[in-house]
């Protein structure tokens, strides 16, 4: 099975608002790949050139060998012949159709004939556990039972690609969490590429193997989940992936070190930086540590608010002008207007120049 | 170049296709007319030669607008019909709002008893066709100056009614009252039902009486709906043939709808199509009122899920007299008028009421010059004429009632899709451009395009297609609307679900589109063949005497006097649209209510 490539996508409405803007990427066979980013960003967009719904004002879609979609060739293959599947975010669910005959619907319009169709629902419920709901109609089922059946109406045709647009938002969190777990697994057993689309930053991590990070209708990052967590390629990217939200300091570098409002770190010599520079550190909250005495490179701050979850501790804290978020899973209850010294302990050092970007781009 | 020419080729989507047919189909049969209309009031016609010295036929001329805005004649002509027009709209609006408001109140806010019975007969006069009470009128108060005969009402009583009782302004402004006051019930009741508790709740709170919380939150909420009831009422009165034509022909009282009628078979043309013109452009005006005043505020009445119903207002012990007030007028007002009409069908002898001069004569008596009227027509059922009018009506409902079903999921569908592009704009106003047309106008209009051959269609003048069309093109606004609203409610999605599936588009329009919606095409049929079947003054400048429609030949035996005839062919129209509606709600669930306002 093949690599879906989308070559300089844009997507432009009515002239002038460009919804996706030169978008090069390759989705590897087999990934689960999310494409993240707030809403309006263009990843809905993208999903449904991908499927054929929507078209792009230029570039070129190849899924596998095929190519897809080309204006200069004068190409865009239909939908149903892409070999993909997509999963709506209401679920489009047919509602004057039984839940079998929503799944049936594809294999009829295919004229595949009647004891391979009813194999093959059989098989489908049995895999999502909706074998006992088959004779109803969409409006008696639950949330997830839609959810489910959204599914098995496209798991039913056997497609390569597995197009997932926001699938859980309509969902209640716990519902959220075990369809996570599910849509994992279902990754797994059925070996499909999964596109999915999402703005919920941790749907992204816990479940992709490759986050494409868009705002604006262009591609900020592509990488692993953890990979962009730790090494962001821009502030955007830092700002977007990881909760609670990453705290950016501004600093200067000054003697092989970067020093923020009194918080030093230590640059390794690697580092391309000049003296005098003004670079944002970003830190998040667990790469900080709040200390009840001082050191000369840490940097004095009172807690102006205490969150408590029961494993961990969250703490809104005001340095000089500025308020971090500092997560401690071992520091005593500590209390608003209490004085603490913020130590800097980067897993991985995220620096970025004037423009946003990251100055440094990996260790690894 | 290529790039375009690709671009072009892979956009062409089944949506593209239909709004691309679509708006050259409309633009030729609603636009095109309207020119066509135009330029008739400035061309000499074969009969207006000998009044205007000088000129040959096809001249141009400006003669006509002379003659109807700025001669001698011009009262007759223009002026006096204008002014009756206007103050039967005005009093026929003002009429149905008190009666169909306070009739709304009464069944959503209080608890008055028998309130579905009350709401489904309320829907009743507006179903039979409007001139059906026109007639009764005549059957009821006709004096004998006119016509012969006396009423029901003066055999009865021995108290001969008044000329301006009988006809002209008076009963055309109150028998149209009758028939449009449900328009007021539904739109203002819609309102009612959709005014959050809350509000009402909060202004008793703070200690508002019921009659302020009434006068100051209540009405001004449904005030929107109140200048929508009267605008709509009002624009049908500018419009309305039949009655004005059945009470109103008598004493020569004209208004705009029939002295273009007049005007046109009388072989003045030219001062007809003005009076058409004239129609259109108070329609125009009337929309655009509406668009002032009523505009944003529309949607001021919340529409909210939370808050239970506010309690109703108690009518204590004026629950059952009120109750039994109101089903007494309702029934009187369906019950009386064909209830006359039915005994005057049994009347061998016009006029004369009693038991020796009952018969069966003029519904099933053999054809006589000395029997009843003498008028040597055989009985209504038996009758060859009277039968294939009735059947050409049921052809022609039928068949416009699938087009125009078809065009308007096709067209709304076609607006939808392409929501945002102008194609989509165009589409949703040129298929909205008939409903200000007075339908006597829009077969003018008809009758004056396809009198000659008019490419692609040969002569279709007198043919029964022209009637399709007229139908089709009249009752296009409606359809749509329904159809647009009908598709609005399909997300996009459930078709794109289908399309992943490479089901083609005209399996996605049967198998999904239709299919959701089933019911609410339904009803989008129906009202179309109600429509048609009661159809007079779209139709009455279209049909030709060799093949009429039941309404139209009504009209014909109603000159001539013949009234047993024509009391029993509404009759019959009644109880076929009624029993079409029950059975359509019994078996489908459709709600003709949901097809009308406007």
């Amino acid at each position: 099975m093949p690599d879906i490539v989308l070559d300089s996508i844009s997507r432009t409405y009515g002239g002038s608002v460009k919804a996706v803007h030169d978008l090069t990427l390759t989705v590897p066979d087999g990934s689960f790949t999310t494409l993240l980013g707030p809403s309006g960003c263009g990843k809905t967009t993208t999903l449904r050139m991908i499927a054929g719904l929507d078209m792009p004002t230029s570039g070129t879609i190849y899924i596998g060998d095929q190519l897809a979609f080309s204006l200069e060739r004068g190409r865009s293959l239909p939908p149903a012949k892409r070999n993909l599947g997509l999963v709506f975010q209401s679920y489009a669910l047919w509602p004057h159709l039984t839940v079998a005959k929503n799944i049936t619907f594809g294999l009829e319009v295919q004229r595949v004939d009647k004891i391979e169709t009813a194999r093959r629902l059989e098989e489908v419920a049995t895999a999502l556990q909706i074998d006992n709901l088959l004779s109803r109609y969409t409006s008696e089922l639950s949330g997830g039972q839609q959810q489910r059946v959204a599914i098995a109406r496209v798991l039913v045709m056997r497609p390569a690609t597995l197009l997932l647009d926001e699938p859980l938002s309509n969902l209640d969190a716990t519902l959220r969490m075990d369809m996570r777990v599910e849509l994992k697994r279902l990754h797994k057993e059925t070996g499909a590429t999964i596109i999915y689309v999402t703005h919920d930053q941790l749907e992204a991590l816990t479940m992709s193997t490759h986050i494409a990070l868009m705002q604006s209708g262009e591609l900020q990052q592509f990488a692993p989940p953890l990979e962009i967590y730790a090494r962001p390629a821009n502030k955007l990217a830092a700002e977007f992936l990881g909760n609670p939200r990453i705290n950016l300091l501004d600093g200067v570098i000054a003697s092989g070190c970067v020093v923020c409002e009194g918080l030093q770190l230590t640059l390794s010599p690697e580092i391309a930086v000049t003296e005098g520079e003004k670079i944002t550190v970003g830190l998040r909250a667990e790469e900080l540590r709040l200390h009840p005495t001082s050191s000369p490179s840490w940097a004095e701050a009172h807690v102006t608010t205490a969150l408590p979850t029961g494993s961990d501790w969250y703490y809104h804290i005001k340095m000089n002008s500025k308020t971090l978020i500092v997560r401690q899973n071992d520091t005593p209850n500590l209390q608003p207007g209490d004085v603490v010294y913020v130590e800097a302990i980067p897993n991985t050092l995220k620096l970025f120049d004037s423009n946003g970007c990251a100055l440094i781009v990996s260790s690894a | 170049m290529r790039t375009i020419y690709n671009r072009f080729r892979i956009g062409l989507t089944p949506q593209r296709v239909l709004s691309v047919v679509f708006l050259i189909a409309l633009g030729y049969l609603v636009i095109f007319p309207l020119f066509l209309m135009a330029k008739e009031t400035f061309i000499v016609h074969p009969l207006e030669r000998f009044q205007i010295p000088g000129s040959t036929i096809g001249d141009l001329t400006l003669s006509h607008w002379i003659r109807s805005f700025v001669s001698e004649n011009s009262f007759t002509f223009f002026y006096r019909p204008l002014l009756n027009t206007l103050q039967i709209a005005f009093g026929l609006s003002i009429l149905a709002l008190l009666i169909g408001g306070t009739l709304a109140w009464l069944v959503v806010r209080t608890d008055i008893p028998m309130k579905n019975v009350i709401t489904n007969a309320a829907i009743i006069p507006y179903i039979m066709p409007s001139w059906t009470l026109a007639l009764a009128w005549i059957a009821l108060f006709k004096n004998e100056r006119i016509g012969g005969d006396q009423g029901i009402f003066t055999a009865l009583t021995g108290i001969s009614t008044p000329d301006w009782f009988a006809y002209g302004l008076f009963p055309i402004t109150i028998t149209l009252a009758l028939h449009y006051f449900p328009f007021g019930f539904m739109l203002i009741g819609g309102a009612l039902r959709n005014i959050d508790a809350q509000l009402e709740e909060s202004a008793e709170l703070l200690g508002a009486s019921r009659v302020a919380t009434l006068r100051r939150i209540v009405i001004p909420l449904v005030l929107p709906a109140i200048f929508s009831t009267f605008l709509l009422t009002f624009s049908r009165g500018l419009g309305t043939f039949g009655t004005p034509a059945f009470l109103g022909g008598p004493v020569r009282e004209f208004v705009l709808s029939t002295s273009l009628y007049a005007n046109l078979i009388g072989g003045r043309p030219g001062i007809g199509y003005l009076a058409a013109l004239a129609m259109i452009v108070l329609g125009v005006l009337v929309l655009y009122m509406d668009h002032k005043i009523i505009g944003t505020r529309r949607s001021y009445v919340t529409i909210s899920g939370k808050g239970a119903r506010a309690g109703l207002v108690a009518l204590g012990r004026w629950r059952w007299p009120i109750a039994s007030i109101l089903m007494g007028s309702i029934l009187a007002v369906i019950v009386v008028p064909l209830g006359a009409l039915a005994i005057d069908t049994f009347m061998l002898r016009p006029g004369l009421y009693s038991w020796e001069n009952f018969t069966w004569h003029y519904w099933v008596g053999e054809a006589s010059l000395s029997v009843g009227l003498g008028t040597g027509e055989p009985g209504i059922l038996r009758n060859p004429e009277l039968m294939s009018a009735l059947g050409n009506t049921m052809k022609l409902a039928v068949v416009v009632a699938l087009i125009t079903g078809i065009l308007g999921v096709l067209v709304g569908y076609a607006i939808v899709r392409m929501r945002g592009s102008w194609v989509s704009q165009a589409l949703d106003q040129l298929s909205f451009l008939p409903y200000l047309m007075p339908s006597i106008a829009l077969g003018a209009i008809f009758l004056a395009m396809f009198a000659v051959p008019r490419w692609p269609f040969p002569s279709l003048h007198g043919t029964f297609t022209l009637l399709v069309i007229a139908c089709v093109v009249s009752y296009l606004p409606y359809a749509v609307k329904a159809g647009v609203s009908a598709i609005r409610q399909i997300g996009p999605e459930l078709e794109e679900a289908a399309i992943m599936t490479g089901a083609s588009w005209w399996t996605r329009m049967y198998r999904v589109i239709i299919p959701i919606q089933k019911s609410t095409y339904f009803s989008g049929l129906l009202l179309p063949f109600i429509s048609v079947t009661r159809e007079l003054s779209l139709l009455i400048l279209l049909v030709t005497p060799t093949a009429q429609l039941a309404t139209t030949i009504t009209l014909r035996y109603t000159d001539r006097g013949w009234y047993p005839y024509t009391n029993g062919m509404v009759l019959l129209l009644v109880v076929i649209v009624v029993t079409c509606t029950i059975m359509s709600r019994r078996l489908m669930g459709t709600n003709i209510a949901k097809g009308l306002g406007g």
